[in-house]
């Protein structure tokens, strides 16, 4: 086994060389925006992107976020990805409660159609979505936003959940029950606790998705007061495609929050990602 | 009120919000494209029946049958670059990450960097990348010398998807990484000792030992990849825009689909909804035996 995974000196250097080169390919990207984004002009990120800014400013960052109405854009984003995480936790752990935990005649058929939604991904119904939404007069709302975004995520919210509250006893709900205690109280006292991981896999995965979402914003949000900073980065593009200064900041701008949630949390997305791949 | 019956009441209580909330703007949808792909309908006014009308013309009437060909083979293209690079390069480098490296925790961690950032900043990212004034450029031009002419990568109708297939792998390659090391970990040790007693030496050992367990992690994988880039176009979509350009040559279902259902341009003329969801439907059809395959099998591993 040692002997296995255990390397030689050349075989050290060579390994390290194939890594560092991959990690260089990870990284350029991300550090020529990095160097990029405080550059004091234009000019100087067309003359060399590959140089130093020759003084570091934040300039951009704050035009970005001031000028080009990205503060609006980033609390929209808030508000859709805040809703969504709380409205699939809470929807997705009281399903599974109720589907693993008190099974009736057709839970199996409920739970066959939430995996109907893990196989098909939302994406090819967009025609009968938008009818749907747009019957119900949700077109152009961050409501109609956040419930669509939230059923996008059900299904796989519902089947980590379940699949978590198949694995640990019920001992503890039994004795509740035993006590007289109503399925609100199990749920909220027992059952809540109990379930805290899955909780904090489906919550990450919620976040993060619902966060980085185009697609579906794009459908169904017009105008630009309710975009969310993915469409709003593209808003942003069309009006300063060639400010590149401007559009690095932004782009980073978008990514500190997921990169945080991933720093705080990369065990649980980690397991997210193995458990729930099924969508991305 | 007795015990029993409130118990009912609340456990209807808890189930409802998920059950509506998914019904509601999910799976009713997802059963509403049966109806819809049969009429011929632009969105708004009346519309009308036109029973498999929408599905002879999709794969009989030029207009529709060429870009839905188009759309298919090019996706297929897309999929098998992506599904390569990451299956080649994932293993690779999950394999070197498995063995006592230096820093492999470091490596490891920044071999993820990209996979949660958003699919709308990388594509603006890698698409500043490789502009012809971009960093990439530059350096093949003027930094390496190796070019003389800057590389219009999105611009090259040859080169325009696969630039993107490219982008693509960048930002998920990480998810194979991961995927393949934890079926490499789950290798029982016992095995992995028996066969060097054995006298097996390293290759041997891998190719006999550790190759054969990764196959369920490369068919989930595959299967993963498959089912997104069937239905998801967005590097195509924020990059080359609904018209797929240049020439359509970025065209996948995706964004078939979307020019379908919504127009490439504020002129289009043949928007149909019931045409959306027939291309949909055949999607979807073209992704369920994959798609259940999967599901199965997570379904047995609980």
């Amino acid at each position: 086994m040692d002997k296995l995974f255990r390397l030689s000196r050349t075989e050290q250097l060579v390994v390290q060389f194939i890594l560092i080169a991959w990690a260089i390919v990870v990284l350029f990207p991300i550090g020529v925006a990095v160097i990029n984004s405080f550059k004091p002009n234009l000019g100087e990120v067309y003359r060399g992107p590959l140089n130093l800014p020759s003084e570091w400013s934040f300039g951009n960052y704050v035009e970005a976020w001031v000028g080009a109405n990205f503060g609006k854009y980033f609390l929209n984003s808030v508000i859709i990805s805040g809703c969504t995480v709380v409205i699939v936790t809470l929807c997705a752990s009281t399903t599974a409660f109720v589907l693993v935990r008190m099974p009736f005649r057709g839970s199996a058929i409920i739970f066959g159609c939430f995996m109907l939604g893990v196989i098909i991904p939302i994406r090819l119904a967009l025609a009968p979505l938008f009818v749907t939404v747009n019957t119900l007069g949700l077109l152009d709302t961050l409501t109609g936003v956040i419930l669509v975004q939230s059923a996008s995520m059900m299904p796989v919210a519902v089947f980590i959940m379940t699949a978590f509250l198949r694995s640990v006893p019920s001992e503890l709900e039994d004795a509740a029950r035993m006590d007289g205690a109503l399925p609100f109280s199990i749920y909220w006292r027992v059952v809540l606790p109990l379930i805290r991981p899955a909780i904090a896999t489906v919550a990450l995965l919620t976040f993060v998705q619902s966060w980085n979402e185009y697609f579906l914003p794009l459908i169904f949000l017009q105008s630009p007061e309710n975009y969310p900073i993915t469409l709003g980065i593209a808003e942003f593009r069309s009006q300063f495609a060639v400010q590149w200064h401007l559009m690095f900041a932004g782009i980073l701008i978008m990514l500190i929050p997921t990169i945080i949630a991933f720093v705080l949390a990369s065990r649980q997305f980690i397991e997210g990602l193995t458990q729930g791949g099924v969508k991305e | 009120m007795t015990y029993k019956q409130k118990a009912r009441i609340q456990r209807l209580a808890l189930l409802l919000p998920g059950v509506a909330l998914y019904g509601i703007f999910n799976f009713m949808p997802l059963l509403g494209l049966l109806g819809l792909s049969l009429v011929r309908w632009p969105g708004i006014g009346p519309s009308e029946y036109v029973g498999l009308g929408n599905f002879m013309q999709l794969l009989g009437e030029p207009y529709y049958r060429d870009q839905f060909f188009n759309a298919l083979f090019q996706n297929v293209y897309f999929f098998v670059i992506i599904i390569g690079a990451m299956l080649i390069l994932g293993t690779g480098l999950a394999l070197l990450l498995s063995f006592r490296t230096w820093g492999r925790n470091t490596y490891r961690a920044i071999f993820f960097i990209p996979y949660p950032l958003a699919g709308a900043a990388v594509a603006f990212l890698l698409n500043m990348m490789v502009e012809t004034r971009g960093p990439i450029n530059t350096l093949l031009v003027k930094g390496l010398g190796v070019m003389d002419a800057p590389i219009g990568f999105l611009g090259e109708p040859d080169l325009a998807l696969s630039t993107l297939a490219v982008f693509y792998s960048w930002h998920r390659l990480s998810f194979a990484i991961i995927l393949i090391m934890s079926a490499i970990i789950a290798v029982r040790v016992h095995l992995l000792e028996a066969a060097m007693l054995d006298g097996a030496n390293r290759w041997q050992t891998l190719r006999a030992v550790v190759f054969p367990v990764l196959g369920p992690a490369f068919i989930l994988i595959t299967v993963i990849v498959m089912v997104d880039v069937f239905n998801n176009a967005d590097y195509t979509l924020l990059l080359m825009g609904p018209e797929a350009g240049p020439l359509r040559n970025t065209d996948i279902m995706g964004t078939f689909l979307f020019r379908t259902s919504f127009g490439g341009s504020a002129t289009s003329v043949n928007i149909n909804f019931g045409m959306a969801a027939a291309i949909g439907l055949i999607t979807a059809l073209l992704i369920l035996p994959a798609a259940l395959y999967l599901s199965l099998k997570n379904l047995r591993k609980d």
